[in-house]
């Protein structure tokens, strides 16, 4: 596969704070990738040091082959970006946005407007679109000179859950369309459903990265399993079981994943197969909750 | 394993993106309510109003028609109202929303946005002129130009200086609401001392020194001078000329955002 971004160490610090401490980042052609973090990890200073937006103090980043200190503004017209926290003016109609944005030689927008259900808010200015509606347009402008690499910074921030559906659906449109995306995002959701792989920032540093189910099985390998069960009928201890909680006629197994075969073979042994059976498996966000809590534990 | 992407050519970038953000701030600003409030509508109302306000005999004004005197002195208010209060709350709106950055991350070069605020500044300050002369005109008919090419060099040199310190304002404040005070701030004194207001003559000797600290007086004078032939207006286009390469610093500080 073919990098397209590469970054080594990079550092930067603002008054002598250090917010970007030695990070390393590589984004392949046609992968999503998602940086994830809290609030104030350094995810955003990275991506505005990705696109030349900031001169990093040290390491070595190119994009696209380019390095973004020297060569920015070039840079800059090969990559698609939505900015956290930016918008256009208010009277700027969506047709004009696209027309300023949009550089000659490029594909005409009909068939991007259409698709993000835009072409009917050609003449609507920015300030009368609604919130998913402007995402919406911010993408379009995104990929409106064909970048081969599309940054999204906190797209969905400030979204109701169904216009965060509605961009999840245009991002995914973008991975089907072969683009690369670097997403940057503090919901644990979204890049759960959105990335093919997530580094997890904390600090400005890197505390883990892989696919996230590599982040779910390494960083939280338990399940629950919940079921009904007679308050006066015990229950046998098991291989990888590391808990039985009683709540009132509902018991409640917590342990490794592989604890989860012997509690249904016991289940089907006794002949008391509940209907209420519910396996609980850990999402991205479980997993990185633990995570960032032993880090702060450290 | 991954392997590096190949280097990326790429066409130079500048002169296009530049021209479609001048012709999308040209459009836009036209649709501010500010913009036309203060440009174009303050003016012609005001110099309507002022210069029918003295008779033509006055002695304030040096034997000069005062109707003439204040439609030559206007342009200057047209000037500032561009300057101190249209730049700078528009300036100041783009930071405080971040339209800048997102310019700036779509490969629009830095310097493009005050190029464009810049050529906005100067092409509303002679589209204002121009609908001031045109009510003005009517009523009290257009004094006769002495010296033309001192009258457009005063207009010329008067809106680039005014813009550039429109920009450094906009560039300094935190906001757009800031940016609307402190123009204001400036605009309502430098407008009543530098030739909006009651004719020099009037003035006490302290109000007057203050006025000829003000940029504005000396717009006014490097334009009306020559425009009725009270002087050449020269050594008042040199003072405009010096807060022009003072105002440098706010293209700069644009050109940087």
């Amino acid at each position: 596969m073919t990098a397209l971004v590469e970054v080594r160490g990079l550092r930067k610090a603002y008054g002598g704070r250090l917010v970007v401490d030695g990070v390393d980042l590589d984004v392949d052609e046609g992968e999503i990738v998602g940086l994830l973090g809290a609030n104030g990890a350094g995810k955003t200073t990275t991506v505005e040091c990705l696109q030349g937006l900031r001169r990093a103090d040290g390491g070595t980043v190119r994009v696209l082959g380019l390095d973004p200190a020297v060569d920015g503004t070039a840079l800059r017209t090969l990559v698609g970006s939505q900015q956290q926290d930016s918008a256009l003016p208010d009277r700027l109609r969506v047709g004009e946005a696209v027309q300023l944005f949009r550089r000659p030689g490029s594909p005409r927008p009909d068939g991007l407007l259409a698709a993000f259900g835009l072409d009917g808010k050609r003449r609507t200015a920015f300030s009368a679109l609604s919130g998913g509606q402007r995402q919406r347009l911010f993408l379009v402008l995104a990929l409106l000179n064909r970048p081969r690499l599309v940054v999204l910074d906190e797209l969905t921030q400030g979204l109701d859950p169904a216009a965060r559906r509605d961009v999840w659906a245009a991002v995914r449109a973008l991975r089907d369309a072969g683009s690369t995306v670097l997403l940057v995002t503090h919901f644990m959701d979204e890049a759960e459903a959105l990335c093919d792989r997530v580094v997890v920032l904390r600090d400005g540093r890197v505390i883990d990265a892989g696919t996230p189910r590599e982040l779910v099985d390494r960083n939280a390998p338990w399940a629950t399993v919940r079921f009904s069960w007679p308050a006066d009928r015990p229950w046998p201890r098991q291989p990888g079981v590391h808990e039985v909680r009683r709540d009132g006629g509902a018991l409640e197994v917590h342990g490794d994943r592989g604890m989860v075969a012997y509690v249904c073979a016991e289940l089907v042994r006794q002949g008391r197969v509940p209907e209420d059976l519910v396996v609980v498996m850990p999402d991205l966000e479980a997993a990185l909750v633990g995570l960032l809590s032993e880090e702060v534990a450290a | 394993m991954s392997t590096s992407t190949p280097v990326t050519r790429t066409r130079p970038v500048g002169s296009g993106a530049a021209g479609r953000l001048v012709a999308a701030e040209l459009r836009l600003v036209l649709r501010e309510p500010l913009v036309l409030a203060f440009v174009f509508a303050f003016p012609v109302i005001t110099v309507l109003v002022i210069a029918g306000a003295f008779a033509a005999d006055d002695a304030g004004f040096d034997g000069m028609d005062p109707a003439q005197w204040y439609v030559s002195s206007y342009l200057a208010v047209v000037i500032a109202a561009v300057g101190l209060v249209m730049v700078p709350v528009h300036v100041a709106a783009y930071r405080e929303r971040g339209v800048l950055r997102r310019f700036a991350a779509a490969g629009f070069p830095r310097w493009s946005f005050a190029l464009a605020s810049g050529t906005v500044g100067v092409a509303l300050t002679l589209a204002g002129c121009v609908v001031l002369l045109a009510f003005a005109a009517p009523v009290y008919g257009l004094p006769p130009l002495h010296r033309p090419a001192l009258v457009a060099a005063g207009v010329l040199v008067g809106a680039v200086a005014m813009t550039g310190i429109g920009l450094l304002i906009g560039c300094l404040v935190p906001s757009a609401r800031a940016a609307q005070g402190i123009g204001l701030l400036a605009f309502f004194p430098s407008f009543l001392l530098g030739g909006g207001g009651p004719p020099p003559t009037v003035l006490g000797p302290g109000v007057r020194s203050v006025a000829n600290l003000l940029p504005l007086t000396h717009v006014t004078e490097s334009i009306r001078d020559p425009w009725l032939g009270t002087g050449s207006g020269g050594a008042d286009l040199a003072v405009v000329a010096g807060f022009l390469v003072a105002s440098a610093l706010g293209w700069w500080r644009a050109v940087r955002l």
